[in-house]
């Protein structure tokens, strides 16, 4: 057993993902705590290539568990095989889908305590401590490993929980992971389907314009993006944009799409549904239009704002081009 | 073929919430349904079954001797038969003893496909699919927005970073889906009088040859504290103004705030 802490991190399309920076840096904070090392599992394209760029974020070490553009989960035996040979204190895993699905089996594959997802985590009396908001945020709830509980803790990471460090220089200790063979890691990807349109990444987005069915339609969303052009941030969606067609999946927000902590999230035409509300509650700011005075989104918004958004939104954008010359 | 689809009982998505002096919901007290996201397993297995691509559907749901109601509930939709497995060793249970006996309930089932939604509602980790797939050694298919059986291969349609690929494995699988599959269907007053007399089982942690002392009392974590959320500021309220005059003071509350 150490007491170093591990961190899972995606690469794609030859670079590391913002949540990999993020959990860096994470690791890092919680090493410095603990005693131990911030050692990344690096694996997908280009995780070989840029793992010991990762000791620029706060990794001391990275292991590399392959390089393919395979599913996640497929790097599970390894990344399992590499936690068992160091019995790390925890391991940090994006809450997005990859990340869950590697966590998942870091737990099925050696029996381990499993945390998340989290909007904090940290080291308490040389144990890990994590705090969530459960039950639809209707309680915020501590909890720990218990007594004698096998490590390392697994603990899912919500986006943005912690900033990556920027301007660092250093270069982490690259090793890479043996295969490992098991049963469980024989998915493969058998097509691929690009979309025509290049598809942002909301959940680094620090801006977000949201539109629901209040929307009306694709073309009404061409308002709500240039606002996000305005304002430097992107466009997301309620489900019920998504299920119109309006706009893709990879932009639908809450319990069943994106999870994200923007410092400002404007909703337009969303009526603040609970599976909507999950996805977008922890934004710093959020400011909502809505013609109903009686939106649900005005009990939780911290602007709420009357109004018919196509009225609205137009001015709005002109007003802040305005501003900003 | 055969899918068994696992669902949880939770909590209403509405309702209130109470908690046990140790910290746990008080389940008790607190009015259940399926797991919303489960509803959509279901409709994905029955859709399959529908399409003659399966030949049975069952239930497994580990819980409290009242997440019968639940599984009676999903064999109202549609299905054969169902297993609920039920033991007081296992209150308080975290995913990994959840995945722990579900597995070892699906050993026994031994499903071509064992079928979940893609998260509960209260647990909200998405972990116990993964889990449960490592734990008995078989493929996972997660996320899908739609199963599709095909040639002793099963695929599962998942988003992708910048649209959607075709993920596939060898049977027998773990799959879970999305609520992306299609809307849940509504039992019918017909289904509901067949589901009483459909076949439930109940199992035990014995019946499963399963050492209530090796789960560690049913979970490798503890909540040490339990609190409401931090109060927030009041909402400030736009209204009864023009358009202008809101997109004017919408400006000014950004810039105040820096946000523009
Ligand atoms: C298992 C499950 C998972 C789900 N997951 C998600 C999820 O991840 N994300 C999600 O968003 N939803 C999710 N949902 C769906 C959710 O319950 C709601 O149905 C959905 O969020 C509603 O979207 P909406 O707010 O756009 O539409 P509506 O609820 O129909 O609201 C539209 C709003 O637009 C307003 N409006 C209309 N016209 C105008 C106008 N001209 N100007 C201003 N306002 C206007 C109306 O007053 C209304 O409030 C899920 C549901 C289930 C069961
Ligand atoms: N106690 C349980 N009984 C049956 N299935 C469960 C149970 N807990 C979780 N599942 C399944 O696992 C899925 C994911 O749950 P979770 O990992 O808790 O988010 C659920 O949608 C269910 O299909």
């Amino acid at each position: 057993m150490t007491t170093d802490i591990f961190f899972l991190a995606e690469f794609a399309d030859g670079a590391p993902q913002r949540s990999a920076l993020e959990l860096a840096s994470g690791a890092a904070e919680l090493a410095a705590a603990s005693g131990g090392r911030a050692v990344a599992l690096a694996y997908g394209p280009g995780a070989a290539e840029g793992a010991a760029a990762l000791g620029a974020h706060g990794a001391a070490r990275a292991i590399v568990l392959g390089d393919a553009a395979a599913p996640a989960i497929t790097f599970g035996p390894a990344a399992a095989a590499a936690v068992a040979a160091d019995q790390p204190l925890a391991v940090l895993a994006p809450a997005t889908p990859n990340g869950r699905d590697l966590a998942a089996a870091l737990v099925g594959i050696g029996d381990l305590p499993a945390f998340g997802p989290v909007r904090a985590v940290r080291v308490v009396d040389g144990t890990v401590e994590t705090e969530q908001a459960t039950l639809q945020g209707s309680v915020i709830t501590t909890s720990r490993p218990v007594d004698g509980a096998p490590q390392p803790a697994v603990v899912l990471v919500l986006a943005n929980t912690f900033t990556p460090a920027e301007g660092g220089s250093g270069s982490a200790e690259v090793t890479t992971a043996e295969a490992v063979d098991h049963p469980f890691a024989q998915a493969t990807i058998a097509e691929s389907h690009e979309a025509e349109a290049k598809v942002v990444n909301l959940e680094e987005a620090t801006v977000i314009v949201a539109g629901g069915r209040g929307v009306g339609s694709a073309e009404g969303f061409e308002q709500l993006n240039q606002l996000a052009a305005a304002l430097g941030g992107a466009v997301g969606a309620s489900r019920a944009a998504a299920d119109a067609g309006w706009v893709p999946y990879q932009l639908q927000i809450g319990q069943t799409g994106k999870v994200v902590k923007p410092s400002l999230y404007l909703g337009a035409g969303i009526s603040g549904a609970i599976q909507h509300r999950v996805g977008m509650q922890t934004a710093e700011h959020v400011v909502a239009i809505n013609k109903d005075p009686d939106a649900p989104i005005g009990e939780f918004a911290d602007l709420f704002v009357v109004g018919d958004l196509f009225q609205i939104i137009p001015k709005l954008t002109d007003e802040i081009r305005r501003r900003k010359g | 073929m055969k899918i068994v689809v696992c669902i949880k009982q939770v909590p209403a998505t509405t309702a209130e919430k109470r908690y046990t002096p140790d910290l746990r919901l008080d389940r008790a007290a607190t009015e259940a349904i399926i797991n919303p996201l489960d509803e959509y397993a279901i409709e994905q297995a029955l859709r399959l079954l529908d399409a003659g691509a399966v030949e049975a559907v069952g239930y497994l749901s580990m819980g409290p001797e009242s997440a019968g109601e639940a599984l009676r509930r999903a064999l109202a939709m549609g299905g054969d038969d169902a297993t609920l497995v039920t033991d007081p060793a296992l209150a308080g249970a975290d995913e990994w003893a959840t995945a722990t006996v579900l597995a070892a309930a699906l050993d026994r089932l031994a499903p071509d496909v064992a079928l979940m939604g893609m998260a509960s509602d209260d647990a909200r980790g998405s972990l116990v699919p993964g889990a449960v797939a490592a734990k008995r050694g078989v493929p996972l298919l997660s996320y899908g927005a739609e199963l599709a059986l095909a040639d002793g291969t099963t695929r599962i349609r998942r988003l992708s970073a910048t649209g959607f690929d075709w993920i596939e494995a060898p049977l027998p699988v773990v799959a879970s889906v999305t609520d992306q599959v299609g809307e849940p269907r509504y039992a019918s007053l017909k289904g509901i009088m067949a589901a009483k007399r459909k076949p439930l089982e109940t199992w035990s942690l014995a019946d499963l040859g399963l050492d209530a002392a090796a789960l560690q009392g049913a979970a490798l974590t503890r909540v040490t504290d339990a609190r409401p959320p931090e109060p927030k500021p009041p909402t400030e309220r736009i209204e009864n103004v023009s358009a202008d005059e809101a997109a004017a003071k919408i400006a000014d509350w950004l810039a105040a705030r820096k946000l523009i």
